[in-house]
């Protein structure tokens, strides 16, 4: 079996080993010739050494194809020691793609157009576009473009992106050609279809997986998320969510879905005269039901519920991902988000009482926010209707527990949600819940599902040492808006709920990835004030752009249908609700603010920053707004592990002459830190700290302030080696006084570790003979004298 | 001293808190086996050749009894010759996560080996499988060399435990299973068996802190009783290691035969050759082979995941946190 097809079938992967053994001649002198080719002009890679490890390693019947596959896996391995080898094994991956594909009788943009129409791939409207602009199209792709991947991006490409055939499982379209297919399937013309492929073939934007899976295809469901609003409290409402929840779910689509209407548990069934199990059984059917149905073939499908912090089967929920207990009472698949009352923060600060209810007996509250949420709160207290009482920290307490032991339980706020929303000026339009990745904050309600289509700007491709290119930004932007418009009309809608929702409201979610590049090409420390300001700015010329751009689309197509009930018709714009926002773009602001009175906005929301876990990895790029969480790390997928490097780390250590193996082994054995590590000077271990080293104060400081240019939400990761409760607490609480709607994962790190295979020289430990003289040590407080 | 007979039973004060702080370390890596998820893999095994199929067959052979060997001597041997209460409940501790690796490739073995008949050859490749009853063997040899002590007494005694603990530490947790793990790990490099690579990635943390503990030991002996370890004890260490080298290379024969993409013999033995020097390192001696390791899926092993939520579940998160509510701390 070939490891670089990813399929299942070890029959139809090994066809390019063997046509690679008809070739003739030797394989192991092909694929060296092949390997010294690739290497030509690129700088400190060294083939002779990867052409001695492939021959060390020859077993018989070794093939051309199986060969090759063997020296990417060394080359992609070595890049700890040179990053450059990343390009090397990108280069043999390209040759094998292209290989591939010709099997298929695929050389060209129109005859993979061709090959993927014959096997029933792609959808009418593009093969039609194909055939009428065909010559045209084919001068369109730059076949030096694949030379942009590092190997993982390629990799990535290969593996899960570019179509294949239904049966051999080859890959029927080259990188570029997959690129072209994306844009021509959301373009009206040659014109339109360049322009979104040279963004994408630059790697300057990217759309969503979704978008990138589906685009041209003959199912397009090109958007990443869909948010539910809670099932009502009645038997025939769960079940009907569990069937939207598969039907989204098959279609590759992330689930955000609420759980706060249904009756808590004790809570009596009228029609039987019995008393409600309360939420848990439900979400383990939900929980099933979600692993059941598989993406695409191979991944397990994904969901978050979210539960409003007052609901009383609250502290039942937070032990959902426990991996002690009751299994009965566990759900592994399901992610857990927190739906957190203002009021609720203020009991913890208080250290007051905090009263959980029955929905049943309070439906009311899933609907409201703000005062009239207080109001109500406080009013059900007074009627004495809660089921229980707890101090609001030891509930606040647990879920930092939760976060502390899972990942799991994200904070999210309620009130900041709907208070700054462009969708909820009509107190009918509430914001129930976000979605699986915590960045898109909409409007739900039992007949409509909210969507959204995402993107995202690569940063990094956007800024030189010169300095960051903020009129190419503006560029990508307008191009990325167009497009993502565009993608609501074109979509397929797994279900009547989230097309009504979509058609009406439009919102669609513009992000960045590459953030973290950015400020090392600049030489910036992530928690500088040189870079808060620098990221701030970004965030607005995103912002005012998006929203130049969505204004122009409704002169020319009309705004959404719905955009009296917005706040922006009352001449509202999302900075208006931070006091302190960094505005510098004000005249620019008003002018845009002129022209939304005079004809609308086409969408109602624009801007949302999520994780792009995969597609910064196709761009080579930090992943969002994130700092790097090691110098040296790898990332584990579906197909296999992959070794990652800090490249502009090294770039500098190479610079000032101190790059070798010894300090690579010593960044690798302090697990990709570089700090105390003496060689290496000041300035660089400041600005090279990791996620775990930089204080998070930092990260949530500079989501802070770029919440007013973000009218959805941002998935906010936020990291502790070894979490306390007492860190956690002050951390989030920090986070909601800042103003951040929503946050994300936390992330921890194991308290043990594997020894390391090849890097550790342990030796034995020097032991003092401690019977007679005991070390001085925490637990050994009694007889310790030096600190009395 | 540590190996004096006896039964030690008081904590303070504590005479080797390091094994005390390892227990805790330990305890905050709980995993049970519900978490992880083989249904991905079966698919996987579905399009393996011939030659995978026997492989993986032999793998998970080896590891149906591996642990349960481990965990016999554990109790049997190193529990009552660790004369130290906090040393006790690292042990205890280990037997725990001894008992979970049980379970987890005793659900492995009835995940991928569907037929009875099989399945019961598996857990019985001790006694049918001839390179694994080799490996077996050689484990039951050094069991038995102190089995019937009851008290460390001399310092021939003790040079015995001495043995013992470092047969099972440097050769059978450091080398067998090293080895197999590097099966594992070079098939997920493949992109297959995503769910028996998650289990790997948990055991093999487990047996990375058994070792430390059993080499902690080691240390600890060492420094309280220096004439143990002489020159005849070096090379009665050496030649285990050898054996042990020996045993797996067969092990390593019968498996990868005339080898697979990535995966040859040669390779295989230089790192086992590689693994052993390690070994050899640790307990202050000479390297014995001085081989390089040359699989590139190993070193991968080194460094800090990153894993894409969506696609495996993370193994980077702690139980037992923990602290108060409190809204002033620096973070």
């Amino acid at each position: 079996m070939t490891g670089l097809a990813t399929t299942t079938s070890a029959a139809t992967n090994t066809a390019p080993q063997q046509r690679g053994a008809q070739g003739g001649g030797d394989p192991a002198a092909v694929i060296a010739a092949r390997i010294r080719a690739h290497a030509a002009g690129l700088p400190d890679v060294d083939a002779e050494r990867v052409v001695t490890q492939i021959n060390d390693g020859l077993w018989p019947g070794a093939t051309e194809a199986a060969l090759r596959e063997r020296a990417i896996e060394i080359t992609s391995a070595t890049v700890a020691s040179e990053p450059t080898y990343s390009k090397l094994a990108a280069r043999l991956l390209a040759e094998h793609i292209a290989e591939e594909t010709a099997s298929e009788g695929v050389v060209s943009f129109t005859s993979s157009i061709a090959a993927s129409r014959e096997n029933g791939l792609l959808s009418d409207e593009l093969v039609e576009f194909v055939a009428a602009h065909g010559a045209e199209l084919d001068a369109v792709i730059d076949e030096a473009a694949d030379d942009r991947f590092e190997y993982f991006g390629l990799r990535t490409v290969y593996d899960r992106y570019l179509l294949r055939h239904p049966e051999h499982r080859t890959v029927l379209e080259r990188p570029q050609h997959f690129m072209l297919r994306v844009a021509c399937g959301l373009s009206q013309s040659v014109e339109e279809a360049a322009e979104l492929y040279s963004l994408l073939s630059q790697l300057a934007y990217l759309p969503s997986s979704p978008t990138l899976f589906n685009s041209g295809t003959r199912r397009p469901q090109l958007s990443s998320c869909f948010l539910l609003d809670s099932p009502k409290d009645e038997l025939d409402s769960i079940y009907e969510r569990y069937s939207q929840v598969a039907r989204l779910s098959k279609y590759a689509g992330g689930i955000g879905i609420a759980w706060s209407r249904v009756r808590s548990r004790g809570s009596l069934i009228r029609g039987t005269n019995g008393h409600s199990n309360g939420i848990v059984p439900w979400l383990r059917t939900l929980d099933s039901s979600v692993a059941a149905v598989n993406q695409g073939g191979r991944r397990k499908g994904a969901a978050c519920v979210y539960l409003a912090s007052w609901h009383a089967d609250v502290e039942e929920f937070l032990e959902l991902r426990d991996n002690t207990g009751d299994t009965e009472r566990r759900t592994h698949n399901l992610n857990l988000a927190n739906w957190i009352p203002d009021e609720f923060m203020r009991r913890v600060e208080a250290d007051a009482q905090w009263s959980l209810f029955d929905p049943k007996e309070t439906p009311e509250l899933v609907d409201l926010w703000g005062d009239d949420f207080d109001a109500a709160y406080r009013a059900a207290e007074a009627a004495g209707k809660a089921r229980k009482t707890v101090q609001a920290r030891e509930l606040y307490g647990r879920m930092m527990r939760t976060l502390a032991q899972t990942g799991n339980g994200w904070i999210t706020f309620s009130d900041t949600a709907n208070r700054t929303s462009n969708q909820t000026a009509r107190p009918e339009n509430v914001i129930h819940l976000s979605n699986l990745c915590t960045e898109i904050l909409e409007v739900t309600n039992d007949s409509e599902t909210a969507v959204c289509n995402l993107g995202s700007v690569n940063l990094a491709e956007h800024c030189s040492p010169a300095g960051f290119d903020f009129d190419r930004l503006e560029d990508t932007v307008r191009t990325a808006v167009k497009f993502l418009d565009r993608t609501i009309d074109l979509g397929f809608y797994p279900t009547a709920e989230a097309e009504k929702a979509n058609r009406k409201w439009r919102p669609i979610g513009l992000g960045c990835m590459g953030l973290a590049d950015v400020f090392f090409k600049l030489k910036l420390d992530f928690d500088s004030p040189e870079a808060l300001e620098l990221s701030t700015a970004i965030a607005e010329r995103i912002a005012v752009v998006s929203y130049e751009t969505s204004a122009r689309l409704a002169e020319d197509l009309g705004a959404h249908p719905n955009f009296n009930e917005t706040r922006a018709a009352d001449g509202v714009l999302h900075f208006d609700h931070y006091e302190n926002a960094r505005v510098t773009l004000g005249r620019r602001w008003e002018a845009v603010r002129e022209r939304i009175g005079r004809t609308g906005l086409r969408n109602s929301l624009m801007i949302a920053i999520a994780p792009t876990a995969t597609i910064a990895s196709i761009a080579g790029c930090a992943e969002c707004i994130e700092p790097v969480v090691s110098n040296v790390f790898k990332r584990e997928t579906l197909s296999g592990e992959f070794l990652q490097v800090n490249r502009h780390l090294i770039a500098e250590l190479k610079e000032r002459g101190l790059w070798n193996e010894q300090l690579r082994q010593a960044i690798v054995v302090a697990e990709g830190s570089i700090q105390g590590i003496e060689e290496i000077p000041a300035d660089l271990q400041a600005r090279y700290r990791t996620a775990w080293e930089l204080p998070q104060k930092a990260l949530i400081d500079l989501a802070a302030a770029r919440t007013p240019f973000i009218d959805q939400a941002q998935s906010l990761n936020l990291f502790q080696a070894s979490p306390t409760i007492g860190k956690l607490s002050s951390m989030y609480r920090y986070a909601w006084k800042a103003g951040l709607k929503t946050t994300y994962y936390l992330r921890s790190r194991p308290a043990t570790r594997i020894n390391q295979t090849t890097v550790s020289k342990a030796k034995p430990a020097q032991i003092e003979t401690v019977a007679e003289d005991v070390a001085c040590s925490l637990e050994n407080p009694e007889t310790c004298e030096a600190c009395q | 001293m540590l190996l004096d007979p006896g039964m030690d039973l008081t904590l303070r004060p504590m005479k080797y808190p390091d094994f005390y702080d390892q227990y805790r370390a330990a305890i905050k890596n709980t995993w049970t086996v519900e978490e992880v998820d083989l249904a991905s893999d079966l698919t996987d095994l579905a399009g393996f050749t011939e030659q995978e199929q026997h492989l993986i067959h032999r793998l998970v052979a080896f590891f149906a009894t591996g642990d349960t060997i481990v965990a016999n001597n554990l109790v049997l041997n190193l529990y009552q010759h660790v004369n130290s209460p906090e040393g006790r409940l690292y042990l205890s501790r280990q037997l725990f996560e001894e008992a979970v690796h049980v379970q987890f490739y005793l659900t492995l073995l009835d995940t991928y080996l569907p037929d009875p008949e099989e399945r019961t050859k598996a857990f019985d490749a001790v006694n049918n499988i001839p390179s694994i009853k080799r490996k077996a063997d050689f484990c039951f040899k050094w069991i038995d060399s102190v089995f019937d002590m009851r008290e460390l007494e001399t310092a021939g005694d003790r040079r015995k435990f001495l043995l013992n603990l470092i047969c099972f530490a440097a050769c059978i947790e450091g080398l067998f299973f090293y080895g197999a793990f590097a099966y594992v790990y070079w098939l997920r490099s493949r992109g297959l068996l995503d769910g028996l690579a998650t289990g790997t990635n948990w055991v093999f943390r487990d047996e990375s802190c058994h070792m430390n503990f059993a080499f902690s030991v080691v240390d600890i002996v060492r420094a309280e009783e220096p004439e143990l370890f002489d020159d005849e004890m070096r090379r009665q260490v050496t030649d285990m290691m050898e054996e042990a080298v020996e045993a797996e290379l067969q092990f390593a024969e019968d498996l990868i035969g005339d080898g697979m993409p990535g995966m040859t013999v040669k390779d295989m033995k230089s790192y086992l050759e590689f693994a052993a020097d390690q070994r050899l390192e640790r307990l202050g001696m000479e390297k014995r082979w001085g081989s390089e390791n040359p699989f590139p899926f190993m070193a991968l092993q080194d460094v800090q995941e990153l894993t894409n939520f969506f696609e495996r579940r993370p193994t980077a998160y702690q139980t037992a946190v923990e602290g108060k509510v409190d809204l002033d701390e620096e973070f």
